[in-house]
């Protein structure tokens, strides 16, 4: 079953909180995740991507589609990295993503990807 | 450079023979599947220049062991001294033949100390002869992450000790219906829509279907074997009415029946005919015989319900679960009315263990559209599609709930 466990936050806000040892830190509990996760067989993918002041959402107004600056949600957090897992169980998913969080003190969203067979 | 499908099917024949002979000989099932992974490579590209060798299993054991000779000579000589001793200690029972070598790899690439993914790949690969990148694309993960589970599966294998035998009498029952249920996961995994990305799931049904008819030849008298064999025959028989061109899922009672496949409708039905009478009947064998009576009504509105809902019957009492529960309640239904069935599934709400899936609403959204109750119908459609995790089930369960509107 794979799994998207989405991180949300702010680069910016990080870079202002935070130390920069906690930041190589922070790098370095990634990386280390990564490669746990491939050894064991269960990365799809996994990305970070850009603060999320740097999102361009794109509406429909006035019967047209129109590109704005900023993320599509108000809160001040948005989606700041993701993976893609392969794992036997959900259980195993959220392990994962509070492995991640007991680190980062973030949020995160865990949802099903849909790649499941109809069934017979 | 082009393997014909002729090489790839005797490598794909072999390549348990061949593995199951050197681990006989050498012990080290993670060293032996790396050298015969290497001897297919081999042969895939040799073969098709220079032609296939008068004993293609002979020529397979050769290079391989010479592979396993230089990787032995790359290792350590401590390491090297560990392997000897370890290969001496070896269940030397001598010639076995390579019916027992097949049957024993899968019951190891099954074992019950695996986790389910991994039982998956590693039969895929060992027994199915299927290459690490060919399995991660059916799967759709990335190679490198394949590459990783099956060698973390062979870890496994050699850290729990595991020994190249085939299970004692005493478990052999318990340890069957794991290589069977795991047959089933992989032709319930390619068992999906034919277009995009799918394609390649598809493949996941054909070879499932080999491996189950290859083990219902070394297992010829186990019902549950040949049952199982027959559930997947007569299920995939339905293959080509089962989606539309665009990928739409066609439920059973609207399927295009000329469109079946009438060989393996048949030979389906043969096999399930020569297993009703064994005993103790087992899950797939009723299965299986439920598969047969729907693919053996020309219309669906000549299905044979009653017929089906008695079969139901016994499989509530074989392998009693909530999913056959709600199938039953589709029987029901189908023979006493939707009321009757409607209220047989009330008996499922509480049911933890249908909490989280999409079927219960599913089923009920069917029965109370049967009933006449178009507003609770949709809504139940309209639940069960936001539950699926089936991209093809969601835009079906959708589709009905729009259709309602």
């Amino acid at each position: 079953m794979k799994y998207m466990i989405m991180m949300f936050g702010s680069a910016a806000g990080m870079m202002e909180s935070k130390s920069k040892d906690w930041v190589l830190e922070m790098i370095a509990f990634m990386e280390t995740l990564n490669a746990d996760l491939t050894k064991a067989g269960e990365l799809v993918d996994a990305r970070g991507l850009a603060d999320g002041s740097t999102a361009k959402t794109i509406t429909f107004k006035d019967g047209i589609p129109v590109a704005t600056d900023g993320p599509f949600a108000e809160a001040k957090e948005s989606v700041i990295g993701f993976w893609v897992v392969d794992v036997e169980s959900e259980a195993r998913a959220l392990e994962i993503a509070m492995h991640v969080v007991a680190f980062t003190h973030g949020p995160i969203e865990v949802r099903q990807v849909m790649d499941e067979p109809p069934e017979m | 450079m082009t393997t014909g499908p002729r090489i790839e099917d005797l490598l794909r024949e072999l390549a348990p023979q061949v593995l199951g002979t050197l681990v006989r000989r050498h012990g080290q099932f993670d060293t032996c599947e790396d050298a015969v992974q290497e001897a297919l490579l081999a042969a895939s590209m040799q073969w098709a220049e220079a032609g296939i060798p008068v004993s293609p299993r002979a020529w397979l054991v050769t290079v391989a062991s010479r592979r396993l000779v230089d990787a032995w000579r790359s290792e350590s000589a401590r390491h090297r001294r560990e392997q000897t001793a370890a290969a001496l200690e070896l269940p030397g029972q001598g010639q076995a033949s390579n019916r027992d070598d097949t049957l024993t790899l899968l019951f190891l690439c099954c074992h019950p100390s695996l986790s389910v993914p991994s039982q998956l790949a590693l039969t895929l690969r060992v027994v199915g002869g299927l290459t690490t990148a060919e399995i991660a694309s059916a799967f759709l993960v990335p190679e490198a992450t394949m590459a990783q589970r099956i060698s973390r599966a062979k870890q496994s294998i050699k850290s729990a000790g595991l020994r190249f035998d085939l299970p004692p009498e005493p478990e052999r029952a318990e340890r069957l219906r794991v290589v069977l249920h795991v047959l089933y996961l992989v032709f319930n995994e390619g068992y999906t829509t034919s277009s995009g990305p799918a394609l390649h799931r598809a493949d996941l049904t054909a070879e499932a279907l080999r491996l189950a008819r290859m083990l219902s030849q070394l297992m010829p008298d186990e019902g549950e074997v040949v049952g199982l064999l027959a559930l997947m025959l007569l299920t995939d028989a339905r293959r080509a009415a089962r989606t539309t061109a665009d990928g739409s899922l066609v439920p059973l009672a609207e399927q295009q029946r000329d469109l079946w496949n009438a060989a393996q409708v048949a030979e389906g039905i043969a096999l399930v005919a020569r297993t009703l009478g064994a005993v103790p009947i087992g899950p797939y064998q009723v299965q299986a015989a439920i598969a047969a009576v729907h693919d053996e009504a020309p219309r669906a509105e000549e299905t044979d319900w009653p017929q089906i809902l008695a079969l139901y019957q016994v499989l509530e009492r074989v392998s009693p679960g909530p999913v056959v529960t709600l199938n039953r309640a589709v029987a029901v239904a189908m023979v006493h009315g939707p009321r009757a069935g409607l209220a047989l599934l009330g008996a499922l709400d509480g049911d933890e263990r249908m909490a989280h899936t999409h079927r219960l609403e599913g089923v009920r959204g069917h029965l109370l559209e049967l009933a006449g109750d178009t507003a609770a119908a949709r809504e139940c459609y309209q639940r069960a599609a936001r539950m699926t995790a089936s991209a093809p089930e969601q835009r079906y369960l959708a589709l009905r709930a729009a259709k309602l509107a």
